[in-house]
């Protein structure tokens, strides 16, 4: 791993179009601003993950496949809504 | 083409069918061409992977579960479902939207910046 120390306003390129910009340091909190273009996906990684954790066990839920739906109702989002 | 899947056995489609991913969903990065599968006689989709038929993702239209999801233009939003055979254990993943152009036979996964939407979401009520 390299590691870099950077003070607040500098930044950090990786390749020629991704820049990361430290903004704000506080107690244990860094504040980053990234510069990428559009089809760069950038993510959190403990919730990119979990995502990825989820996806898998979905592509392997295929066969789990209950056979009769018939008598069950969709949850709606609004359902929520209406409790709260 | 013809591909082997694990759900229909072999099934045979037009090239133009192919849905394209760049890159593939989170976690299959290297996946990018797929087929969206609809069987007739319930709710969900699979979309099967083409590089590696015995991979699929079980889908649910969010449209049936909330009317004002995130949109994006001229994509359909779908959630990756985790299928259990106990029912009120199902749960579709909202907050890491799969969006679907089955005109242009594009999509792509996005992760939404909100907390309004869970990953393990239950699709079911009794």
């Amino acid at each position: 791993m390299l590691i870099l120390t950077r003070k607040i306003e500098e930044e950090i390129k990786i390749g020629s179009d991704v820049t990361i910009k430290v903004l704000s340091i506080s107690e244990g909190q860094v504040k980053l601003g990234i510069s990428a273009p559009g089809n760069v996906a950038i993510f959190r990684s403990e919730i990119y993950e979990k995502v990825k954790m989820v996806t898998i066990e979905a592509s392997e839920s295929c066969t789990e496949k209950p056979k009769d739906l018939s008598k069950l109702k969709i949850r709606k989002i609004s359902d929520e809504d209406e409790r709260s | 083409m013809k591909i082997k899947t694990q759900l229909f056995g072999e099934i045979e489609f037009k090239e133009d069918l192919i849905i394209k991913f760049v890159p593939g969903p989170i976690g299959f990065e290297q996946l990018n061409k797929f087929l969206l599968i609809k069987a007739d006689d319930d709710i969900f989709y699979w979309l099967n992977s083409i590089e590696k038929p015995e991979i699929a993702f079980p889908l649910v239209g969010i449209r049936i579960i909330d009317d004002a999801f995130p949109e994006e233009r001229n994509f359909e939003p779908f959630g990756i479902v985790t299928l259990n055979s106990d029912v009120l254990k199902i749960t579709v993943n909202l907050k890491a939207p799969v969006y679907i152009n089955q005109i242009s036979k594009t999509g792509f996964q996005k992760i939404l910046d909100t907390d309004k939407y869970p990953i393990r979401y239950n699709l079911f009520k009794e």
